[in-house]
């Protein structure tokens, strides 16, 4: 479904990520596991069209997308968690929720889908009219989910959800990432939290310093060297 | 719903007293009325709970209540043709306000050309009407596009600036603005236009003074009406804009760019229908003055107004429709009755500014939240 063939991408003199390539199938749950700096996120944002790679080329469906806006690779189905959930702060739950099923400009099916989202995240119903600045840690991460899901995209790419969320959260995030790819949607999860990604995933790649440094299914990369030796401390 | 039109009367009453008052005893006592009525507000409890409460219930009554008063308030002024001027000027900034305040307040494209745009539909009508013969009227409604499409120029920088630069780039925009109209031979240089013909609407001229039933009405009620009917759809229309799901993106492209992209919005496509869509009604605003006033000259448009423009949404409050008239409706005509303090009253503008940023930063009528069935 997504496929990056050795894609660069360079913050002017600074490459972030060197000739990187990978491939997600469609109905995988795969990830992407590194250190801070390796270019997870720039990555993310490369796949989005919101960076410019400078070489390589990156496929959605055996169509090239390299070349599009961010706008028109969102309307291809692809939607996003990005990092640090970046919500609406002064917006009320429901505009947030609206945002999400922006780039289909007032679907007709809006209350079916926001219906939906709340089904999934009871809590965001209670608190719609409330702004999202106000709400918890958690409940602010289902929002930034919520708000992914309202385009029913066909690709979700989840930059790091997990990051600053309870124990108990993260545990309930990740089952919900499970449930969310079981329902048919292919998932790209970018992770810190190697143990409990690995779990759930499908398979998974290694980035580091803007480099794949392995890559394989989750079993695999749960008993690779690399892996126990960087991230579970085993 | 009684108690909405008891309190609108009030207000107007007030209102009125206070403008026409002469005399200083009577001005005094209508001063002291407004702030014992302000202060009853603010300190009596459940008097503003129910009016809140009124408002909330009934927004139709309070609206088509509105509406009467606005429509029989040149009856009340009808003594004195300069305060009629005066409220017509109110309205044109209520839609200039409310161009710049889609710009401004809703996409965060922050436009100090506001003086620029509105002067570019002014010298359009004077060009088109003194210049090339055609009737007004039809200048009026050629005039906004031509700003929208001057508005093109700026569509670089736009994309490429964003905040204080983007400011700055606007104010050079007037300054350039007011140094070609003072210098270009064909815009009459610092003489500017001058014999603009007035508007005349099948026959019927604006200069004529219109007369209802024994009552006669200065001739400026004319503008005073086209004024209030275009502030009204201007209004109306940007309020429609501001609550649908295009407001809305241009909303989340003022607070965060990125999360907007992520969401699909494209930040260009968007910007830009903002911007045109604003300096429309603020070309529209401009046009409409220069019919009024007759003639259009460089100072009319200066950089001073794009100031008085920004003025009236942060006061109104950002981003809030209903503040854009408020603050018009406030700004405009209250330095007029301070006119004997001469030039100092400008002053008052920089104090009143100051003044809300520090404690009302969101204006005196705060944006709410959108209501969805």
């Amino acid at each position: 479904m997504l496929e990056l063939r050795e894609v660069s991408t360079r913050y002017g003199p600074i490459t972030v990520l060197r000739s990187v390539s990978l491939a997600v199938g469609a109905g995988q749950l795969a990830c992407l596991l590194g250190p801070n700096g390796a270019g997870k996120t720039t990555l993310i944002r490369t796949i989005l069209g919101i960076v410019r790679p400078v070489s390589g080329s990156i496929w959605l469906d055996g169509a090239r997308i390299d070349r599009l806006r961010p706008h028109q690779i969102v309307a291809r189905g692809v939607a996003v968690v990005p990092e640090g959930r970046r919500l609406f702060p002064k917006m009320t739950v429901e505009e947030n929720l609206r945002m999400g099923a922006f780039i289909e400009w007032a679907p007709a099916d809006f209350a079916a889908r926001r219906d939906h989202v709340f089904s999934l995240f009871p809590r965001l119903a209670e608190r719609r009219r409330q702004s999202a600045a106000t709400m918890s840690g958690g409940e602010q991460a289902m929002l930034a989910m919520g708000r992914a899901l309202m385009s029913r995209p066909r690709l979700l790419l989840l930059d790091e959800p997990s990051l600053g969320l309870a124990p108990v959260l993260v545990e309930q995030l990740f089952a919900m990432v499970q449930a969310i790819n079981q329902s048919g949607t292919t998932v790209f999860l970018v992770e810190q939290n190697a143990r409990k990604t690995l779990e759930i995933a499908h398979h998974g790649f290694l980035l580091q310093k803007g480099e794949v440094v392995g890559a394989g299914s989750a079993e695999s990369l749960r008993r690779s060297e690399l892996v126990r030796h960087a991230y579970l401390r085993t | 719903m009684l108690l909405v039109w008891l309190a609108e009367a009030v207000v107007f009453a007030l209102i009125v007293a206070g403008i026409l008052a002469e005399r200083p005893l009577a001005l005094a006592a209508a001063g002291v009325a407004i702030v014992v009525a302000g202060a009853l507000l603010r300190f009596v409890a459940p008097l503003r709970s129910a009016l809140v409460c009124a408002f909330a219930l009934h927004p139709t009554a309070a609206l088509l209540g509105g509406a009467a008063l606005a429509l029989v308030l040149p009856l009340a002024l009808r003594s004195s043709p300069y305060w009629t001027f005066v409220a017509t000027l109110a309205l044109l900034y209520v839609t200039i306000g409310q161009g710049l305040n889609l710009q401004i307040g809703t996409a965060g494209v922050i436009n100090l050309a506001g003086a620029a745009f509105a002067g570019l539909g002014g010298y359009s009508v004077g060009l088109l009407t003194v210049g090339a013969g055609w009737p007004s009227w039809l200048a009026v409604a050629a005039a906004p596009w031509v700003a929208v499409a001057v508005g093109a120029l700026l569509f670089v920088p736009i994309l490429k600036t964003r905040g204080h630069y983007l400011a700055l780039v606007t104010i050079a925009f007037v300054f350039i603005f007011n140094i070609l109209m003072n210098n270009l031979e064909f815009t009459g240089g610092p003489q500017g236009i001058k014999n603009i013909p007035t508007l005349r609407l099948g026959g019927y001229a604006f200069t004529a003074r219109p007369t209802l039933g024994v009552v006669e009405l200065p001739a400026h009620a004319n503008f005073y009406y086209a004024a209030l009917a275009t502030a009204f759809l201007a209004t109306g229309i940007l309020r429609r804009l501001h609550d649908s799901w295009l407001g809305l993106a241009l909303n989340t492209l003022r607070d965060d760019e990125i999360a907007a992209r992520c969401c699909g919005v494209s930040i260009a496509r968007e910007k830009l229908i903002a911007f045109s869509i604003g300096n429309f009604f603020i070309g529209l605003g401009g046009a409409l003055y220069a019919v009024m006033v007759g003639f259009v000259s460089p100072p009319d448009f200066d950089f001073g107004y794009s100031l008085i423009m920004l003025s009236v949404i942060i006061i109104g409050g950002v981003d809030s429709i209903g503040g854009v008239v408020l603050g018009a409706c406030l700004l405009v005509p209250l330095p007029e009755r301070f006119r004997f303090l001469h030039e100092y009253r400008l002053l008052l503008y920089g104090l009143v500014i100051v003044v809300m940023l520090l404690f009302r930063p969101r204006g005196l009528w705060p944006a709410g939240i959108r209501r969805y069935r």
